[in-house]
């Protein structure tokens, strides 16, 4: 039987995830084909809610801090440093010098730790699998690192409001510094020798998901996603946090907004994290690294604790109601974590606990981005799309 | 035009990509085989939980309750009573091991050095009811993976903010310039 022009098709609808391995975790997106064509694309979030949102209502400034660890659980002291940044603003706590470079210090090795991951699920998702295995070697040095410093490899915990845990030790210091002497030079002679040149590489990321800088705009798209469309935005050089006006480094820029301009994006932005850690240890100062103006916020001294009444009404009161003399006030904060910009606003109301705690998280935002990367696309480059906007679910659904 | 035209025909950059791969093959695995080769936890790791002892064998929980009131998953449970000499005597003291978050503020919130968590990570087990721990079962991990100078260890360094985070010491680890860099290559 002859083919005619007039034979009458339909569009098929699929479902990729919730259960999909190239979804990083689980993102449904309903997609509408047209033989291999994406006609439209539907993200649905949700399967990841655990109520942070709410959940912080309940609880002490204090004792929300874990629920952050879990939003981005790939950098999670991003989000411990994003928390603490917006109490510490609401309630006028100054944090110690030290402290600040330890923060900018363990960010930085956070964000190497998340922009390695993003690159290399997404290479493996594309099918370079190379870089996947070698990533996990680089990774597991700095969770090392972070395990040595805290005690935990992934939900570190390890910033409080007005300082950090403890302090760092000399070894760990030694140990990240040798880390630094030699990651640049591994991401170019091992990552990018075997994908910036590439040309199945090239041929599946240059001029794919394409998103112009005024649409990124648009659809709010912040960190190396807006940066790849070459929107010099970046909350650690427009609104300086902890110690990054202290320090020197550069916003790398893409140019055509698509998969492989963020991903040269993501690997610059590994470097100059590198340069920030360096800098952050050679300047490392000596000094307190709690707060000792807000003995009403952080737990006074476990020495003093039985030996004076003030301190162990301290330390009672700031565990069970958590901070009494905290102000009344609104304050929305932002920082840049490696996905993009974390912003948290926090209304007080002068009890212990935040009367709401609402988050703006960049994955969220991203994936509401995702038709827009997916026009004209074909369905693998929808796998390219998912991996280039780097989206953690566990921050998205909150 | 000519060399473009070579690195396309003669696939550079794959062979490039390739030789490295194979540089690979003749390097050290980085790999641990888990089970046979262990690798222990550095010091302060935030593992199963554990109840201290003082010097001559008896509990130091005195049971105040701090260390449930802190926690953000509400998985520790302190049950009190009062006592002869109108003493707290603490009944019963279980801690829900599967909705643990560690994220280790029973240890900061604890007056007592009581509450601690070890370093040991290997307790999986197919029941619930191993992973509720008691009393009993919480002092017995103390003995087991604690007790001793480890324990002392522990809470000098992860029993925290003592006063001296609150200022300056000599002994703060810092930058240490050109012998930093000695080091580095040495390592």
């Amino acid at each position: 039987m002859p083919i005619t022009n007039d034979m009458k098709t339909k569009n098929l609808t699929i479902s990729m995830g919730p259960q999909h391995p190239a979804t990083h975790g689980v993102l449904k997106v309903v997609l509408e084909l047209d033989g291999e064509s994406i006609v439209k694309c539907t993200p649905y979030v949700g399967y990841l809610h655990r109520g942070v949102e709410k959940l912080a209502e309940s609880m002490t400034y204090l004792s929300a801090l874990p629920l952050t660890d879990r939003l981005d659980y790939i950098a999670s002291v991003c989000n411990n440093v994003g928390y603490c940044v917006a109490v510490e603003r609401l309630f006028g706590i100054e944090v110690p010098e030290r402290a600040k470079f330890i923060r900018t210090m363990t960010c930085e090795m956070a964000r190497i730790s998340s922009h390695i991951l993003g690159v290399a699920t997404h290479a493996l998702d594309i099918g370079a699998m190379t870089v996947f295995l070698y990533s996990f070697r680089d990774r597991e040095t700095l969770l090392d690192l972070f395990e040595m410093l805290c005690g935990a490899r992934l939900t570190v915990s390890y910033p409080r409001i007005g300082g950090v845990r403890n302090d760092v030790t000399q070894e760990f210091l030694d140990k990240l510094y040798a880390f630094t002497d030699t990651f640049p030079a591994t991401i170019e002679r091992e990552y990018e020798t075997l994908l910036n040149e590439n040309r199945i590489w090239k041929q599946r990321t240059i001029g794919v998901g394409v998103i112009t800088a005024e649409e990124a705009i648009n659809w709010g798209m912040t960190g190396p996603n807006l940066r790849g469309s070459g929107v010099f935005y970046d909350i650690r050089k427009f609104a300086p946090y902890d110690a990054y006006d202290k320090v020197e480094f550069d916003v790398p820029l893409g140019k055509n907004g698509d998969v492989y301009d963020r991903y040269l994006c993501r690997m610059e932005e590994m470097k100059q994290s590198n340069r920030i850690i360096r800098q952050c240890i050679e300047q490392l100062p000596k000094g307190a690294i709690m707060a000792p103006d807000a003995p009403k916020f952080t737990l006074p001294p476990k020495d003093r604790v039985l030996a004076d009444m003030e301190s162990l009404i301290h330390q009672f009161v700031l565990i069970t109601k958590g901070p009494i003399a905290a102000p009344e006030g609104e304050l929305y904060a932002s920082t840049e974590v490696p996905k993009g910009e974390l912003g948290f606003y926090i209304i007080s109301d002068g009890s212990g606990k935040p009367y709401r705690m609402r988050l703006r998280s960049p994955s969220f935002v991203h994936v509401s981005a995702l038709p827009v990367l997916c026009r004209d696309a074909m369905v693998a480059d929808f796998i390219a799309n998912v991996g280039t906007i780097d989206i953690v679910l566990g921050e998205c659904d909150r | 035009m000519i060399k473009k035209m070579a690195k396309k025909l003669f696939l550079l950059e794959i062979v490039k990509a390739m030789g490295l791969t194979f540089r690979m093959m003749l390097t050290r695995p980085v790999t641990r085989q888990y089970p046979d080769e262990k690798r222990p936890a550095f010091p302060g790791f935030r593992g199963l939980h554990a109840l201290a002892r003082r010097e001559d064998g008896t509990p130091r929980c005195v049971g105040c309750g701090l260390c449930s009131a802190v926690c953000p998953s509400r998985c520790i449970h302190v049950y009190t009573s009062e006592g002869a000499d109108h003493r707290k005597i603490v009944d019963g003291y279980d801690i829900e091991v599967l909705r643990c978050v560690y994220c280790g503020f029973c240890v900061e919130a604890c007056p007592y050095k009581a509450v601690v968590l070890t370093e040991h990570f290997e307790y999986s087990d197919y029941t619930r009811e191993a992973l509720f721990m008691n009393k009993d079962k919480l002092l017995s991990n103390w003995d087991n993976y604690m007790a001793g100078a480890k324990g002392e260890e522990y809470h000098k360094r992860f029993w925290r903010p003592m006063s001296e985070d609150f200022k300056a010491h000599d002994d703060q680890a810092v930058f240490r310039g050109a012998k930093q860099k000695e080091l580095s290559n040495a390592a």
